[in-house]
């Protein structure tokens, strides 16, 4: 089987500050390669990197689309858009960000629908409502504002959104920062739901182990902007071998 | 100074028109760089080139950018319409119509069949235009994506990768939440099946005769400093859904003046107790089909 995204040597910096360094990753299709690391360690410039959002100062990214690999550092702005916008997905942090939120919840669904062309109304409403089914929001909901949401339902509207087109590649940072411990676990519970049913293929950035260890089957441990270990999540979180990845697993509280 | 003194002395002989001002008030340099904006605008249809916009004597939000456009295409041989909401006896129309006619001393007209260059604030003529005519549009925000992404640079990233699956949201939600398209004015067209671009705020009913309409059609907007053209004989869409197209709608009603069934009216209230009545909005339309009668 052929990796659906493969990064080698991927390097950014911000002037002499390093943001990562020398970054490996391989993910193949249905897995979830999960990032770990305390603040500043340079997880969140690593999944921006690999998910256009910033450009890398240099290294290689490679795209397996089915018919083709891409090299998406070196393909046109609009093709590395159309990807962004069909293939790939990004599910921020704060679902502000990656909202907008005076446009009502199923206008935000739509908006990845329209811009691949979809121009039937009727469908577009059944995709909607089935992707709010799917992430558990009430169909009532569809024409209120996102500003009218909890934290909760914003993450499971962000989540809808991006999932809508069936996107190859998903992106998380911090999917279930900010939110308290039951929604935590509510949102989790959906994405574990999501992963097993559609088959995703997920890079997902947590200073959580928890998070790691239920979402992710590999995982890569940073510490200032370098990968420190890496390899099979239980493996790594069960007999971590690395000091400081030793440190972190012992300063999860155990209740 | 020295021109003051002069047009003082030459009082009795001097033309109508005002000769301490160039000709159309532009300078030579302003008109070639407009000219050269206008070209490039017509080459790309809907594209909106930026231009150094001047200041002009009026407030922006009056027609400056239209003025701008206009005064580049005058010639002396020219004849001049100027309307404002399709009437050609409101305050914006008379005060632009009498800054040509004082700075150029070009002919005027009311009569659409007539004029080489129609001024237009949120209107089309009813009457069809012909080739050789140019219409000169006046426009408050020319970037139909602005109330969607607030962020110049994005939008015109946008419109380079033609990203419009935005525009449709509008429409989307427009739908949602009233059950059909309510946008009524300022709808979105796609010029030439490449640009989506802001026709200015005229009514939707006047859309359709944007598409394959053989005069030149010129967008000016003064105060964001953006030019846009569409040339004779373009295809112009409204944009829609397939199960809700595009209705060019208009007040069910005929004209109380001249009857007409078939252009856009204005409403009218004549009282205090909620009467009222629906007038042609094109008051040149109205007025030559009531001496025809």
């Amino acid at each position: 089987m052929q990796p659906i995204l493969s990064v080698h040597n991927l390097n950014k910096y911000y002037g002499n500050q390093v943001g990562c360094k020398n970054m490996n990753l391989t993910l193949y299709p249905g897995e979830v390669v999960g990032v770990v690391g305390e603040s500043g360690s340079g997880k969140t410039t690593f999944i921006n990197s690999i998910s256009g959002n910033l450009i890398p100062d240099s290294g290689k990214i490679l795209i397996e689309t089915g018919n083709e690999t891409i090299d998406f550092l070196e393909i046109s702005e609009s093709l590395k858009r159309l990807l962004i916008r069909t293939e790939l997905a990004f599910v921020h942090q704060n679902p502000r960000d990656g909202l907008r939120l005076d446009v009502s919840a199923g206008g935000n669904i739509s908006e990845r629908l329209m811009s691949i062309g979809q121009r039937n109304y009727g469908n577009i409403r059944q995709t909607i409502f089935k992707w709010l089914d799917k992430v558990e929001i009430d169909k009532s909901r569809a024409d209120d504002f996102p500003r009218t949401f909890s934290g909760g339902m914003l993450q499971r509207l962000q989540i809808a959104k991006n999932l809508v087109t069936s996107p190859k590649i998903i992106f998380m940072d911090e999917p279930t920062g900010g939110l308290d411990v039951s929604v935590q676990a509510k949102i989790l519970d959906l994405l574990r739901k999501l992963v097993r049913e559609l088959n995703l293929s997920v890079v997902i950035v947590s200073h959580d182990l928890a998070v790691i260890r239920l979402l992710a089957d590999k995982i890569i441990v940073m510490k200032n902007g370098e990968a420190v270990e890496s390899g099979l999540c239980d493996q790594v979180l069960d007999d971590p071998q690395h000091s400081y990845t030793q440190l972190l697993v012992s300063s999860v509280l155990q209740v | 100074m020295n021109n003051v003194l002069k047009f003082k002395n030459k009082k009795n002989t001097v033309a109508a028109q005002d000769e301490i001002y160039n000709f159309a008030y532009l300078d030579e340099n302003t008109k070639r760089m407009i000219r050269r904006a206008l070209i490039k605008a017509l080459c790309i249809p809907g594209y909106q080139v930026p231009f150094s916009s001047r200041e002009m004597p009026m407030p922006y939000g009056w027609g400056t950018g239209g003025v701008q456009v206009t005064s580049s295409c005058l010639t002396t041989d020219d004849v001049i319409k100027v309307i404002d909401q399709g009437a050609d006896d409101t305050t914006n129309a008379v005060s632009i119509r009498n800054f040509f006619k004082k700075t150029a001393n070009i002919k005027t007209t009311e009569k659409t069949s007539q004029a080489s260059i129609i001024q237009t604030r949120h209107r089309i003529p009813e009457e069809k235009l012909k080739e050789k005519q140019i219409l000169v549009y006046q426009v408050p925000i020319p970037e139909p994506l602005a109330f969607l992404e607030p962020r110049y640079q994005e939008t015109k990233k946008m419109h380079a990768l033609s990203e419009y699956g935005i525009m449709h949201v509008k429409l989307y939600e427009d739908i949602t939440k009233n059950g059909h398209i309510e946008t009524a004015y300022a709808y979105p067209v796609k010029t030439n099946d490449r640009y989506i671009m802001d026709p200015s705020p005229i009514p939707k009913f006047d859309n359709p005769k944007m598409n394959n309409n053989p005069a030149i059609q010129l967008f000016g907007a003064g105060r964001e400093q953006r030019i846009y053209a569409i040339p004779p004989y373009t295809e112009v869409t409204s944009l829609d859904f397939e199960d809700y197209p595009f209705d060019p709608s208009k007040a069910p009603h005929k004209c109380s003046i001249c009857g007409s069934n078939e252009s856009f009216l204005d409403e009218i209230i004549t009282d205090d107790d909620g009467n009222r009545s629906f007038i042609c909005s094109d008051t040149n339309y109205c007025n030559q089909r009531m001496e025809n009668n």
